[in-house]
């Protein structure tokens, strides 16, 4: 009896490892380019985020527009903690993590009763409170004039950091992973799904749906204050909704229902963001667009050296991408992507098992 | 500190109570979308960003447009905008291809917020722009009531002309919507979708075809409020997301889908700003608390009576 293996788990495990190995070797290949190694180490925490946020909303269905405040909370705790108490940034990460997972946890509780829309309105509510309040105290916060953070490390080398970075989205998408693949995911699954059913089938709809919001503001939390304390700085500009907008966008387009889509759907649009930036033109070209330099000024685009500066219209394009993936890629545009390449060989391995019975039964050759 | 006196805390009342009105016109189209199409759209304050924007490019082209012209245009752009918008990418949903609607609905016009925000500031830049007011009033003093270009003093309170104006425009609007939902046929169409689809339907109500035109018309609405409002703030690409925050407090406070509700919490959100903002003990603080107030309010309602001062049972 000759079985077909399933050539798509290997595929996927082969290409998730080649991009592992890729990604550990990063540093070495841009070693001359230290700007495209601070981008790959920033798309780390857009990754965490985006993972986050798409364990909180695609698993527990949780539409929470709060995620960026959690960031904020844990980055400011920490700051301030640095700057008032003299904590390290390793003891103020950690502290911060944990004051992220108890606004979590209070904004969690809060939100028990409040369904989609009304969650929605609410915690938006609240990320809106929490910025005007950071921007308000400014004896504390700083004000909109921003707060410095510790260095994490001394060293003005981005590879350090950067695979601290790395370890962090490792870690976090590991155990985030073992979370959704646990009973804990098939809870968030069924509160998702129908939260009346799910409590009448036993799952404590309460305490999965407050954990589920202390998990992931944890995350987002760890997430915010690891990458403060490298960028040095946050300002309450960062606790904006559009933040929190180019967040839905990267987990929708890489796939809400999938942690490793949703972390590289971030990556992948962070550099394309960094990219279109400034896009390189031809010199043809550049002539061109600098006979009708006036033209292009009108339209928002800036000409710089030998590149084309795309300004606000990145942003708007990433808004369009969000709303054509909802209406034509309900999963996204990675996720569908990976779960093919993981189907390969299902097919034939089914063909496979349907005439297994024939040949034991009728002993008869099947045809070609 | 302020010296607070009679006359200065009614200055504020009514300062509260002119806007509040504005707010009112806004809002009432955020809850007639909610009414018919059951959504909230994210994206409302963007439709009255660029209501404003209409008028403020109108003015530049011809200097001697008449402004009322210009923001009946800023409505239609903003009418048409968002009935493109509802037939793209929210009659699926009306017809059931979609499979979650409610988060779909969240996410698309959030989406759409973004996007709308981010073109405007590629157009115009991230530069404030003022638009002069519209009408510049006589000159005259009858004692009680004194009067230059700018300013109306009534009773020695001051009021900036261009909110009075504004004022005039939103109260003159709101009437007439009133009396489109409940003296015409397809207002009293609009109604009947949101009371009960099913109905509806059976009596010969297209309710895809309400869908659309009630999204049209709340987003005209934006449109229209923040033409008005244009020459009383300082316009910026971003000004919509305050705005929206604005409404979704005004219509969870009046009840979600509540047409005199939506007044009512215009005009209660506008006073608990202008008397927050005004009687605050910390003035360094006073204007940058002003907009928490009314997210506090707006947070303590969703959790309490999620319902709101009219709002049907969830």
């Amino acid at each position: 009896m000759k079985r077909i293996p399933l050539q798509g788990k290997y595929i996927q495990g082969i290409l998730l490892f080649l991009l592992l190995v890729f990604a550990f070797a990063f540093p070495r290949i841009m070693a001359d380019k230290p700007y495209w190694l601070y981008v790959a180490l920033q798309s780390f925490f857009w990754a965490m985020m985006a993972a986050s946020w798409a364990l909180l909303a695609g698993y527990a269905g949780q539409f929470s527009f709060a995620h960026v405040a959690f960031m904020g909370i844990a980055a400011y705790t920490s700051g301030i903690a640095g700057e008032r108490l003299g904590w390290s940034p390793v003891s103020g990460i950690i502290l911060g993590t944990v004051m992220a997972g108890f606004v979590g946890f209070l904004v969690g509780y809060l939100c028990l009763r409040l369904r989609s829309t009304y969650l929605a309105l609410f915690t938006i509510a609240f990320s809106e409170i929490v910025r005007l309040i950071i921007n308000a105290e400014h004896q504390l916060t700083g004000g909109p004039m921003g707060l410095y953070m510790e260095p994490l490390l001394e060293t003005t080398s981005y590879v350090p950091t950067y695979y601290i970075m790395l370890a962090a989205l490792i870690v976090t998408l590991l155990s985030m992973y073992a979370i959704a693949n646990s009973r804990f995911g098939l809870f968030f699954r069924a509160i998702r799904e129908d939260e009346e059913a799910a409590a009448a089938m036993g799952v404590h709809v309460v305490r999965y749906k407050i954990a589920a919001f202390v998990i992931t503001a944890m995350i987002a939390g760890t997430a915010g204050a690891l990458d403060h304390h490298i960028i040095g700085f946050i300002a309450p500009n960062e606790l904006m909704i559009p933040r929190m907008s180019l967040i839905i966008a990267m987990a929708v387009i890489g796939g809400t229902e999938s942690l490793i889509s949703a972390s590289i759907g971030a990556i992948l649009i962070h550099f394309l963001m960094e990219w279109l930036q400034a896009i390189p033109v031809s010199e043809a070209m550049m002539a061109k667009l600098q006979a009708n330099a006036a033209t292009v000024q009108q339209f928002g685009l800036t000409l710089g050296d030998g590149v084309i500066q795309t300004n606000a219209w990145r942003m708007a394009f990433f808004g369009l991408m969000l709303m054509l993936t909802l209406r034509f890629w309900r999963n996204g545009l990675i996720q569908p992507l990976l779960e093919k390449i993981g189907r390969q060989g299902i097919a034939e391995e089914t063909v496979a098992k349907r005439k297994l019975p024939q040949e034991e039964n009728e002993n008869t050759e099947v045809q070609p | 500190m302020v010296n607070i006196t009679s006359q200065y805390l009614l200055n504020l009342l009514l300062n509260g109570l002119l806007i509040g009105l504005i707010y009112g016109l806004m809002a009432l189209g955020l809850t007639l979308i909610f009414s018919v199409l059951g959504i909230v759209s994210f994206a409302h304050g963007e439709f009255y960003m660029i209501g404003g924007y209409v008028v403020y490019y109108l003015l530049q082209a011809f200097a001697d447009l008449e402004p009322m012209l210009a923001i009946l245009a800023a409505g239609a752009v903003t009418f048409i905008i968002g009935v493109i918008f509802e037939i793209l990418f929210l009659q699926p949903m009306g017809k059931g291809d979609i499979e979650r609607p409610g988060e779909y609905a969240i996410l698309l016009t959030f989406g759409l917020a973004f996007f709308l925000q981010h073109i405007m500031i590629g157009i115009v830049g991230p530069f404030p722009t003022k638009v002069s007011r519209f009408y510049d009033f006589i000159e005259m003093d009858a004692g009680w009531l004194r009067m230059n270009k700018a300013t109306v003093w009534f009773f020695d309170m001051p009021f900036s002309s261009s909110r009075l104006i504004a004022t005039g425009i939103a109260v003159f609007l709101t009437a007439l919507m009133i009396w489109f939902m409940s003296k015409t046929w397809t207002g009293r169409g609009l109604q009947a979708v949101s009371q009960d689809r099913q109905a509806a339907s059976v009596v010969g109500i297209n309710p895809l075809r309400m869908n659309t035109l009630a999204f049209g018309l709340g987003t005209m609405l934006a449109g229209m409020s923040g033409a008005a409002l244009v020459t009383v703030f300082a316009w910026v690409p971003w000004i919509g997301m305050a705005a929206s925050g604005k409404a979704f407090v005004i219509i969870v406070l009046g009840g979600m889908g509540s047409m005199p509700g939506a007044l009512l919490g215009g005009v209660v959100l506008g006073i608990v700003e202008s008397l927050g903002a005004g009687l605050y003990p910390d003035p360094s603080k006073a204007l940058a608390y002003k907009d928490a107030f009314g997210l506090l309010v707006f947070a303590l309602v969703l959790l309490i009576k999620p319902t709101g001062f009219f709002g049907r049972k969830l």
